[in-house]
């Protein structure tokens, strides 16, 4: 099973995300961080500061060549972009590993391929399970989100998010 | 019909040009409309509150 956590292989949204909120180190939890090409380029022109913090365990992967023909045409019928489409194509081949996207229709295809498949809120969220926060210190930066980083969350929905938190740990 | 004005990087708007000028489009405004029409088909609300709310189960009950 513990094959099962040891990869994770990113889209750009979760490592821009969770460099911009300064918790790109939850991410040195797994073996592996797995950056298709097309991500790492685009991770080093909008946020090249993420890649130094992930050199711990960032590996750069090239794109399966077998490359399915089911999920190149679900990529395109969903109009998945370059990143998405590579990362996924990664997944093929590591189906064990869990995709990070912050993307629904790359997250959708994804699901529906049977991947594990979470975004930066549940990277944080897992963050106190692990032992990285306090729930008080996860509270703070969820709320910090609408203001420190580019993620876009209903705001009812992100205040529903931290009163289950704060249920989960009985935080007042 | 609504007329919107806004800013988009340089790259962008080069990319939607060049779809016109290959004739995929008749002019920029279709290439947007058609972005902004598959970016809404696929961001729809219900399903981005099931991912987030998927995203805490996972981060407070998970086992990897």
């Amino acid at each position: 099973m513990s094959e099962t956590i040891s990869s994770v292989v990113c889209d750009a949204g979760p490592v821009i995300h969770l460099d911009e909120l300064e918790c790109l180190f939850l991410l040195h939890d797994f073996k592996d961080v797995l950056l298709p090409e097309a991500v790492f380029d685009e991770v080093s022109h909008y946020r090249p500061s993420a890649l130094k913090k992930l050199q711990y365990n960032m590996v750069r992967a090239r794109k399966g060549m077998a490359g399915e023909k089911v999920l190149s045409t679900m990529c395109k019928l969903f109009a998945l972009d370059a990143g998405e489409t590579e990362a996924l194509s990664i997944m093929e081949e590591n189906p064990w590993a869990i995709f990070l996207t912050d993307d629904a229709s790359a997250r959708l295809v994804a699901e529906q391929i049977h991947y594990k498949v979470y975004g930066t809120v549940g990277i944080l969220v897992r963050g106190i399970r692990c032992g990285h926060f306090a729930p008080g210190e996860l509270l703070n930066i969820l709320l910090s989100i609408p203001s420190r980083s580019t993620l876009h969350i209903k705001p009812s929905l992100l205040e529903e998010i931290i009163i289950k938190i704060k249920e989960a740990y009985r935080v007042s | 019909m609504k007329m919107i004005h806004t800013e988009v990087p340089e790259q962008l708007y080069k990319k939607a040009i060049a779809l016109v000028e290959e004739g995929w489009y008749r002019d920029e405004k279709e290439v947007f409309s058609e972005a902004i029409r598959r970016f809404l088909e696929a961001h729809q609300p219900e399903l981005m509150e099931r991912f987030l709310r998927e995203d805490v189960e996972w981060g407070l009950h998970g086992n990897e």
